[in-house]
């Protein structure tokens, strides 16, 4: 849940990596902790094993001026994918303002995937949210890989509940639509949380925004 | 969760009153107050002795992580939790079910004092934070800006 400080002139929002395990969360943030400017960020902190898995949580604080007169500080979580950390996931979701769900387009890998979208929408059930109430937006991760699923599909299987959401063709690994996926989910939050969303509001994306050219610009217009 | 959505100047004034008696008492060199989230609600003392912010998301987790501990025998959770270190160490306390209070210290002074005054800050603070989770937020802010909120270099 936000926090916002009128005496530090200070606004918190937390945003949670979500996904299964090897699915590519702490390569997100370590690619934002590479490319965002220094002065906008904190350390990144990683509780992980000794190869490298998640055991608790990375964390990077961000801060952006969006709301004027306010420092708007995100604080960007992973959890830990395998299956056995429910526990740990359920502990980092504690007060969340927005998810990035990313998901692996490998073929073998989808039922993993659904598995942890319906762990998600459980482990907030639990805290009274509905998974339709929380700023989300979902990643299609490794699509650089061969043996990957359509996008079609992966909205199929993914992107059928009552809301649909924002998504987006990533390669988290080389960073493409890693901030478009990190600003859309940003924006989202900061207009439900400005109660914007009175307003009529943009209709999402009905496919998978397009992995960007190395400019940064989609490379073709959406499917 | 029992958030607290919005802090006035007034609201931080009282917790940081708390705190500042807090730390004049047991001569610590910082004292933190966070949600069980990791958000900080407020601090008071030396910020370059840490960054607060981490220190308020691994808090969180820590406390978080020993009270299946705590559970195990039979307790519900921890209502202290003590890290030493060579020099500096960390005390937290809970202030209620969802807030905590963390305080970092050095030589100056002693874990025994930092404890014995804690309990009497942590239930000062449940106080006020008990009366803020019932006030109703009233406050409009200005219109969030349209721009990319963050830029890849």
């Amino acid at each position: 849940m936000s926090i916002i400080n009128y005496a530090s002139r200070e606004i918190q929002f937390k945003v949670v990596y979500y996904g299964p395990a090897l699915c590519g969360k702490t390569t997100n943030l370590n690619y934002i902790h590479q490319r965002i400017t220094p002065q906008n960020r904190g350390d990144l902190i990683s509780l992980a094993t000794a190869a490298d898995r998640t055991l608790f949580f990375d964390f990077l604080p961000l801060n952006a001026v969006v709301i004027k007169g306010f420092v708007t500080k995100f604080q960007l979580y992973t959890v830990p994918g395998q299956v056995i950390y429910n526990a740990t996931r359920q502990l980092v979701l504690r007060s969340v303002d927005g998810v990035v769900f990313v998901a692996d387009s490998q073929w073998e890998k989808m039922e993993e995937n659904v598995e942890s979208f319906k762990n998600l929408a459980d482990n907030l059930a639990q805290q009274n949210v509905s998974i339709d109430e929380v700023p989300c937006v979902l990643q299609y991760n490794k699509r650089d890989l061969p043996n990957i699923a359509p996008i079609n599909y992966m909205e199929y299987v993914l992107n059928n509940g009552k809301k649909r959401l924002q998504s987006f063709e990533v390669i988290s690994s080389t960073g493409q639509n890693v901030f478009a996926s990190l600003n859309a989910v940003s924006q989202t939050l900061l207009h439900k949380f400005s109660k914007q969303d009175d307003a009529p509001q943009r209709a999402p994306a009905p496919v998978a925004t397009p992995i960007e050219s190395p400019l940064g610009r989609p490379h073709s217009a959406p499917v | 969760m029992n958030a607290i959505p919005v802090l006035t100047i007034e609201d931080v004034a009282a917790v940081d009153g708390v705190l500042e008696d807090f730390l004049r008492k047991t001569e610590a060199d910082l004292t933190v107050v966070i949600d069980r989230g990791g958000n900080v609600i407020s601090q008071f003392g030396d910020m370059d002795v840490t960054d607060v912010t981490v220190v308020a998301a691994l808090a969180a987790g820590s406390f978080a992580a020993t009270r299946e501990l705590a559970r195990r025998i039979g307790e519900l959770e921890f209502n202290a939790l003590y890290h030493q270190g060579n020099g500096t160490h960390i005390f937290m306390n809970s202030v209620d079910e969802d807030t905590i209070m963390t305080t970092v210290f050095g030589r100056g002074t002693t874990v025994g004092l930092v404890r014995f005054y804690s309990a009497a800050a942590a239930q000062r603070l449940a106080e006020i934070l008990k009366s803020l989770r019932h006030k109703s937020p009233t406050l409009k802010l200005a219109p969030v800006s349209s721009a990319t909120v963050f830029a890849d270099r």
